[in-house]
Parts: structure tokens; C-alpha cells; sequence
């Protein structure tokens, strides 16, 4: 994947206007690191409601000169640092300088605005989240071409009460997740009847994800 | 790469663009040498690494002639690394290295380099114990590589046969 990345870094991408004196730093230790955050975020997909924890793997972000970026969980500048790279353009719900730029520099990735374009979104603001149909489903013979969302929640164990059935479950699952719009768990479940289309969503906060894969069917207790 | 393009001999102290071209061709062991001899004992400064070095390949492009259409010429390895100096204040120089090869310390040599040369507090030391003899150094191999060039030249000429 390296030699791949940095072609096309030298070749095109273009990394004007980032700012390297207040550049967040990424892994320490690349390979190891973003290996180690693909597997929590496997078993996370794999366990839909498992609280999954890929912390302490990234240079602290407050202390880099960067202040903006301390809003954003590590465990979502952790999973597009590991996932993102120049053929998957990434979408910011909302312009953060510190976490584009970053992103740009150490991945290659593209940013984009336009939603179903993105193979990647952070949604920074749950409650006020954009139509899911606005992003790309996938077609059934490429589902995976599916959009992959991540969202920033206030609490992953202190919300409305939800049972979480389907495929990676053990009959079923309480989960609590605070912060999220009504609208987009309604939105989530008319989409259940496109599969293999769909969405994949992780729920972040802080250092820590829950994942909500595209079979996952979620009852509101 | 344009390598013929610019001569690493300036007059005046080097600008960035010069100096790149002269540690991107600058072996490891006189670049070491070079910037302890710099440095003159003291420890380089701390920094932090925002680009681990890292080798991948590169696309080399070409023209014949120069103005021929571009073809992939063939894949380099380069080994490429940036990093931040640790400053208490202001805005910190930020130090990058893009080399043909696969010699990280190299890279990394280079990059603490620029850095350097971005910092005024080093700036002058730098221009003069490690640029002007690495510069002097290439534009003496390239003298010699021409005079060994000027030694085989062959003098053509045509008989003109007298009426």
C-alpha cells in the first residue's frame, strides 16, 4: 500500500496551504499502529454494540499546537488515519483546519463536499446530521462501495435505551448511545430493505467506538 | 529529476531550492561529517517526526530530447521524511527530505539539515560549514567528470577534395 500512497503523494496530490508548523503529527509508529486500529474497528463492526476502545496509540492533540483538533475524538482521527488513503475521499460535515490538513498530509486522502462522492464522513454534530440518502449506498453488485459514517455522540453507555439485533449478536443487545437524531434511526431502518446496500456507521466517543454495521436492526425500547 | 538544471555553486548564501538540490546529492558519510562539523559538538535539536522516514517508488518521467511527449522513464525508490523542530516559541521550522534511494538516516540527516537552515540561530554556521564545502564537493566532481568527458573529444573534420 506504501509505494502506492507515496506516488501518487509525489506525482499529484496537492499539499499547498497546509500549515506543517502546527501539523497534528499521526502514528508513531505507522504500520503497527494503524494495523492495531483496523483490528479494533473489525472486531467493532464484528460486534455491533461492544464498546471497542483504540486509544493511546496517537501523540496527544492538545499539546501540538493544534487546539481545534481536541474536539474531535481520537478514536475518529485514529480510524481515518488507518482507513483513509488517496482513492477515498473524505467528507467533514463541518471545516475543521486541523483534522483536514492532517488528513491531506499523512493519508493523501481527498476532502470533499459532495456527499455521495465520500467513501468516508465525520459527522462532528449527531444531532443535526445530514439525510443518509444523501450518501452513496453502494449497487447490490458493489455494496462495498457503500458510504462508511463516523459520529461524534456525547456518551456511549448513557443514552436511550435501544436493543440491537442481527448477524454478530448473541440474541440481542442493550446499547445507549446519547446525542443522536430520531430522524436518523428512521432513516437507517428504511434503508434495511435495500440490502446488500446500506450504510456502516461507527458511534465515537473519545478513545472509543461502537459499531453499527448495515445488517444490524435496531428496536427502540 | 532535473539534475542538470540548477548548479549547486551559488555565490551568495543558498536558497532553499539550492540547498535541496545540493543534500539531495549528498552521500551519507559527508553529509554526517558535514553537519558535526556544523553543529561543532553540540547535540542537534529535539524534534518530532510528522513524517517518519518512509521508501516508496517514485514515477521518473522523460522527454526525449527534452521536447519529445513524456514517457514513464521507470520507478525510483525514494526515501522521504519531514520533521518539526521543537521550539518553546514562535513558529517552529519544519525540515523535509525527498531522496532517490533507500537510506533513512539519510533522509533524516537531510531533513534535520533544512530545518536548520530555516532556524537563524543556526542559519550562518550551517551556510558555511555545511553547504559551501558539500557544494564545493559536487561542483568538483562534476569539474572532473568533465575534464575525464573533454579527454576523449574527437576532432571531425572534412577532407575537401582539391579540384
Amino acid at each position: 500500500m506504501l509505494p502506492d500512497k507515496l506516488s501518487s503523494n509525489l506525482r499529484g496530490t496537492d499539499v499547498a496551504g497546509i500549515d506543517l508548523a502546527t501539523l497534528t503529527p499521526g502514528f508513531n509508529d505507522t504500520v503497527h499502529d494503524s494495523q492495531g486500529v483496523f483490528r479494533a474497528l473489525l472486531d467493532a463492526l464484528s460486534r455491533p454494540g461492544k464498546i471497542v476502545s483504540i486509544d493511546a496509540v496517537l501523540p496527544d492533540l492538545e499539546q501540538d499546537g493544534s487546539t481545534a483538533a481536541a474536539h474531535v475524538p481520537m478514536a475518529a482521527f485514529a480510524a481515518l488515519l488507518a482507513l483513509a488513503d488517496y482513492s477515498t475521499p473524505v467528507l467533514l460535515q463541518h471545516e475543521h483546519r486541523g483534522l483536514s490538513d492532517a488528513l491531506r498530509f499523512h493519508t493523501g486522502a481527498p476532502l470533499t463536499q459532495d456527499h455521495a462522492q465520500a467513501v468516508f464522513a465525520y459527522l462532528h454534530d449527531a444531532g443535526s446530521m445530514p439525510p443518509l440518502d444523501a450518501f452513496s449506498i453502494g449497487d447490490p453488485e458493489t455494496p462495498e462501495n457503500a458510504a462508511m459514517l463516523f459520529i461524534r455522540v456525547d456518551s456511549l453507555d448513557d443514552g436511550t435505551p435501544m436493543t440491537w439485533r442481527g448477524p454478530g449478536i448473541r440474541d440481542s443487545h442493550a446499547v445507549h448511545i446519547s446525542g443522536v437524531a430520531d430522524s436518523f434511526w428512521q432513516e437507517r431502518a428504511r434503508l434495511a430493505s435495500q440490502f446488500p446496500c446500506g450504510i456502516d456507521c461507527y458511534f465515537v466517543h473519545g478513545g472509543s467506538v461502537i459499531g453499527l454495521p448495515r445488517t444490524t436492526r435496531v428496536g427502540v425500547a | 529529476m532535473s539534475t542538470s538544471a540548477q548548479t549547486p555553486a551559488p555565490a551568495g548564501p543558498a536558497t532553499r531550492r539550492e540547498w535541496l538540490a545540493i543534500l539531495a546529492r549528498t552521500p551519507r558519510a559527508s553529509m554526517k561529517a558535514a553537519l558535526d562539523t556544523a553543529l561543532d559538538g553540540a547535540s542537534p535539536p529535539e524534534f518530532d517526526w510528522l513524517r517518519a522516514p518512509d521508501i516508496g517508488l517514485a514515477m521518473v518521467r522523460g522527454r526525449v530530447g527534452g521536447s519529445g511527449d513524456a514517457f514513464n522513464l521507470g520507478e525510483v525508490t525514494v526515501t522521504r521524511a519531514t520533521l518539526r523542530l521543537r521550539v518553546r516559541e514562535g513558529r517552529a521550522a519544519v525540515g523535509i527530505a525527498v531522496h532517490m534511494g533507500r537510506d533513512k538516516e539519510r533522509a533524516t540527516l537531510a531533513a534535520l539539515a533544512d530545518a536548520l537552515l530555516q532556524t537563524p540561530a543556526f542559519e550562518a554556521r550551517m551556510q558555511e560549514h555545511l553547504l559551501a564545502p558539500l557544494a564545493a564537493r559536487i561542483a568538483e566532481n562534476r569539474a572532473q567528470k568533465q575534464a575525464r568527458a573533454a579527454g576523449t573529444k574527437v576532432e571531425f573534420f572534412t577532407m575537401v577534395r582539391g579540384d
